[in-house]
């Protein structure tokens, strides 16, 4: 059943707000989720002030600045900063994105930040995906295939099979998409998704592989596929502009046709 | 293991077309439900003689409650819209993001619109509302 409400050790209390930096002209204020594992105190909502002029054009930098100058135990995950490893996706602005791919410029008024929503908080922006990640191995994300492979070359492809695979094999398992469905909110123990889903979208469709019977049949089931609802905040949210809503919807189509 | 806290979803994930369409499809479908109880008692009413009859207008009649009405033509119209954009969808059309956020709007107006048109067809043709 969904919970609406935050249980009681995850209410946002209370914040504390930094002082502005002296003599700064240009700034943004920054609302930020703080949640520390060792306090025994709930998450916590921080004003930071960031200082344009020394600061980088997205929120990454704006993120990584105010860890330097503010608060060095601003904790966040980040690797490439170009929008492929999917390491910084959080909810900023209500909306779920890649805080590397974002730019200030690009957000109006006061900036809020939060970690990726319905998640279990490690440590502030940082969310634990183990579930995530066990969605995601559930679907089998790999080549099955009783037929050997040629034994001089790959297994070839024509180009138009190519690119039906081309967008949704571009993921980068960011979890933007699944942590933006209010379907996954309430159901994650059950629903595998949208990313997990449109993964196995992405095996199910793919020329060489042979088992999309069986790929088919393990997502037969009133939740792991069909609490999908066609809400549309998985697309909506894609930092890399996929789009797993169709994905999950020719699944379904699939399902039908292999009944008739 | 310490006990990890829920992040913050429904209280900060900005209400979008997405969303808002969402919301609203389950909202009207349950004001249809009420709707439908009434109707039941009216039926009831009906078939159960003068007395009963004019009970139920009595009842039945009131401002509060026709405004109601107007509610539940509105949930009428706009189930029936978004049911045709889901249907739409669960053929594999209309599926892109620009696609979607269009046919949003076009729910939205067309549900007006054809409250509208209800409210017209039932009210006005007697000249009192």
């Amino acid at each position: 059943m969904a919970e609406f409400r935050l249980p009681p050790n995850s209410r946002i209390v209370g914040g504390i707000t930094h002082p502005k930096p002296a003599g700064a002209a240009e700034t943004r204020t920054v609302r930020i989720y703080r949640f520390n594992p060792d306090s025994g105190e709930n998450p916590r909502l921080d004003t930071f002030t960031l200082e344009l002029k020394s600061c980088g054009p997205m929120v990454l930098d704006a993120l990584i600045q105010l860890k330097a100058a503010v608060d060095s135990s601003l904790t966040f995950r980040r690797s490439c900063r170009e929008g492929i490893c999917g390491s910084c996706a959080m909810n900023i602005n209500g909306v779920n994105r890649l805080a590397c791919t974002t730019a200030l410029s690009d957000l109006k008024g006061e900036i809020r930040i939060y970690p990726l929503p319905h998640m279990p908080v490690i440590k502030d922006l940082v969310p634990d995906l183990t579930t995530f990640y066990a969605q995601y191995a559930a679907v089998k994300p790999w080549l099955q295939s009783s037929t050997p492979p040629p034994p001089d070359k790959e297994r070839l492809q024509s180009k138009e099979e190519q690119e039906k695979i081309d967008r949704p094999a571009a993921c980068i398992l960011c979890a933007c998409c699944s942590t933006a469905c209010p379907s996954y909110w309430w159901n994650s123990d059950k629903y595998l998704g949208p990313a997990a889903l449109m993964a196995a979208y992405r095996w199910i469709i793919d020329s060489r592989d042979e088992a999309t019977g069986e790929r088919l049949d393990a997502l037969e089931d009133p939740y792991r596929l069909y609490r999908c609802h066609t809400i549309m905040n998985c697309t909506d949210a894609c930092p890399k502009d996929l789009n797993p809503a169709r994905a999950i919807a020719e699944i379904k189509k699939m399902m039908l046709e292999r009944q008739s | 293991m310490p006990s990890r806290p829920l992040s913050p979803h429904l209280g900060v994930y900005r209400f979008k077309y997405t969303l808002t369409t969402s919301i609203l499809n389950r909202f009207t479908g349950a004001a249809l439900s009420g709707g439908f109880l009434l109707l039941g008692y009216w039926l009831f009413a009906v078939a159960s003689g003068e007395g009963a009859q004019q009970r139920a207008q009595q009842l039945l009649g009131s401002f509060v409650l026709k405004l109601f009405y107007a509610g539940l033509l509105f949930a009428f119209s706009y189930h029936l819209v978004a049911g045709i954009r889901h249907l739409v969808w669960d053929t594999g059309r209309g599926l892109e993001r620009a696609q979607s956020q269009r046919s949003a709007w076009i729910v939205g107006i067309a549900s007006v619109l054809l409250t509208l048109v209800l409210l017209w067809a039932f009210f006005c043709p007697r000249g009192a509302a």
